[in-house]
């Protein structure tokens, strides 16, 4: 069974009288512990497949199935619980909390269980240790570079162990050589950490650490 | 409580502006708890009065005098039970002066910060029309036959450790009311208690000596400040009032009867009027801030849009969101609460210690301000509306945001 299973998928903003098909009926299937990049020209629906899968968004018609969970049939609040357990989100622009120091930004989807605040900041300093950000623990996300902000970004994401990374222009913010870096963490956290990611990019060097790679056109995989 | 220091940082992220909303409730919340109190205490001196005495001044003003002829006139009017003269004799300690007796002094050196209502009365009848004020019947006998003596209520004696057979000399501000050799000399011939259940609102940190000594000690020279009458049926109040007024009416000393209750108030700068004013001051102050801190926590709500998009991709559900936003808005109710109820038990404490003003409050028979518990809990919930109303607007759309749209807004 995949791990992500979209089935004829599609999507259709309105706006007013006017509507405007982004997804059309698009089927996908990754399976656990396949690493994918989505590419395509901007517009082409990428990041709006990404937000059907990690349950941000519901599609118009079709189903989405991810983990065995059929998120296009969830309420809000499912979606919230299911967002929590089962997806780990990577931003372009990291989006951290200014105001939290990186083990707080790390320790935020914690909050939502019902461990201690003991085991809570473990779980977290182990999170960092694995992006190699331990000794920037107390740093605020101004003390630190783009690249560090994006490890703590991902420190955030596996922090509560989901199956699932989608990962949006993960690498679009960043210099060349952070670029890689991260790259080269989401190859160690498939790879040694059986995390299945799915990966928005318009980087070719970032498509070429995924397994798997689809272009897509105006709502539709082209290959 | 574990969300709690994510909200406190966030309070913390822009201090200044989170300070002054603060401040704005804290002054909102300070003027409320005030007025309140002032109000409570005005109301408490209304309470202490009753419906069936009178008081009769003259109609100009209540600095001049009525003639001594008058208080057998107002017996005569149909309905009246007892006349008493009672003038406010407005005295205070002197100062005491080094190697000078205690409680002696001249008038140059008088006090004032040791102000406490006093009256000169026409003892037997006034007494008689106030049963609130409960004196055992050997002292109220040693204080008729004392023209020097004094009664004091519990209060006043407690306040200066005075006891029967203790003497003390008040010096008046008003100058009719001075002797030329030096200050009243008084013996305290009885302590009065009250019923504080049955008389809720009396007053028993005042004196009362007999007007006969005031007139004799300034050499027969004054007249009646003012004359409390005391009526058989307190629903006869206004027919009476108009039937004494009516008997002086072509006279030079025309006089303005009118029930306890409304003498006490207006001698308390008419405090219907007062409350009025001062509960208008208090809901236009309260409006003006409940906008301000509705602006500002929209403000803040609104520049952390990208982060409410990020808390909901992280598996924050809305209402979870939505009681983050709240909790922060309560707690800014709850700081500037706090601010506002200390302050103002700050300066009422000041109002009634501060030399000049503490004479003044005693002088219109506030000798107490106290923040009353209750009004203290009411301001404290009106800071916790405040926040709570000002938060609920950001809160609801931090509420209803869309995940999509939110993270758009970079």
């Amino acid at each position: 069974m995949a791990m992500v299973d979209v089935r004829d998928v599609r999507k259709i903003y309105r706006r007013d009288a006017e509507e405007l098909t982004v997804l059309d009926g698009l089927s996908l299937q990754v399976q656990a512990g396949d690493f994918v990049a989505l590419m395509g020209p901007s517009g082409s629906g990428k990041t709006t497949l990404l937000n059907l899968i990690a349950g941000i968004d519901k599609p118009t018609s079709g189903t989405v199935v991810v983990n065995g969970t059929e998120v296009s049939r969830l309420s809000e609040t499912q979606l919230a619980a299911f967002r929590s357990h089962n997806v780990g989100f990577i931003f372009q622009f990291y989006n951290l909390i200014p105001v939290l120091s990186a083990t707080e930004n790390v320790e935020l989807p914690l909050l939502l269980t019902s461990l201690s605040k003991k085991e809570r900041r473990e779980r977290a300093a182990t999170a960092l240790k694995v992006v190699g950000l331990a000794d920037r623990a107390e740093h605020y996300p101004r003390q630190l570079s783009g690249g560090q902000e994006q490890r703590v970004a991902i420190a955030r994401a596996i922090v509560t162990d989901p199956q699932v990374l989608v990962a949006d222009e993960p690498t679009g913010d960043l210099d060349a050589k952070s670029a890689q870096e991260i790259l080269d963490l989401m190859e160690t956290l498939n790879r040694d950490f059986k995390k299945t990611i799915v990966m928005v990019t318009h980087d070719p060097r970032a498509a070429a650490k995924a397994h798997t790679k689809y272009h897509l056109d105006k709502g539709v995989l082209t290959s | 409580m574990k969300y709690l220091p994510y909200v406190l940082k966030h309070l913390r992220r822009n201090w200044i502006r989170t300070a002054s909303t603060v401040l704005a409730i804290a002054l909102c919340i300070f003027l409320f708890c005030t007025l309140q109190s002032v109000m409570a205490e005005v109301n408490a001196l209304l309470e202490g009065t009753s419906a069936n005495r009178l008081v009769t001044r003259h109609a100009v003003s209540l600095v001049f005098n009525l003639p001594l002829s008058y208080g057998a006139r107002i017996q005569s009017v149909h309905g009246v039970k007892r006349v008493a003269i009672n003038s406010w004799f407005g005295g205070s300690l002197p100062a005491k002066k080094e190697g000078q007796e205690s409680g002696e002094g001249d008038s140059s050196t008088t006090d004032w910060s040791n102000f406490f209502p006093n009256m000169a009365v026409e003892a037997e009848p006034f007494l008689a029309m106030y049963p609130e004020y409960q004196l055992p019947p050997d002292q109220y006998q040693a204080f008729l036959q004392d023209l020097r003596g004094c009664v004091i209520g519990r209060k006043l004696a407690d306040k200066y450790g005075w006891k029967l057979g203790d003497t003390f000399y008040l010096e008046s501000f008003i100058p009719p009311y001075r002797k030329p050799d030096g200050p009243f000399e008084f013996v305290v011939r009885g302590i009065f208690d009250t019923d504080p259940v049955k008389y809720p609102g009396t007053d028993t940190n005042i004196m009362l000596f007999h007007h006969k000594y005031l007139y004799e000690g300034t050499g027969r020279g004054v007249a009646a400040g003012s004359y409390w009458v005391e009526i058989e049926d307190p629903e006869q109040a206004g027919a009476v009032s108009k039937a004494i007024d009516a008997l002086f009416e072509n006279s030079d000393a025309q006089t303005h009867t009118e029930t306890e209750k409304a003498f006490a108030a207006s001698f308390v700068s008419m405090a219907g009027n007062l409350a009025l004013l001062l509960n208008g001051i208090g809901l236009a102050v309260t409006f003006t801030i409940l906008l301000v801190t509705a602006n500002t926590m929209s403000m803040a709500v609104r520049e952390r849009r990208t982060e409410i998009g990020v808390l909901k991709t992280l598996g924050f559900s809305s209402p979870q969101v939505m009681g983050l936003v709240v909790t922060e808005a309560l707690l800014l109710g709850v700081l500037g609460g706090a601010i506002g109820i200390g302050g103002s038990q700050g300066i009422m404490w000041m109002l009634t210690h501060a030399p000049g003003i503490k004479t003044a409050l005693a002088g219109i028979g506030l000798s107490e301000l106290n923040l009353r518990p209750l009004v203290a809990s009411l301001g404290f919930v009106v800071a916790l509306f405040l926040g709570l109303a000002a938060g609920f607007v950001p809160a609801l759309g931090a509420y209803r945001a869309r995940i999509t749209e939110a993270l758009r807004a970079v």
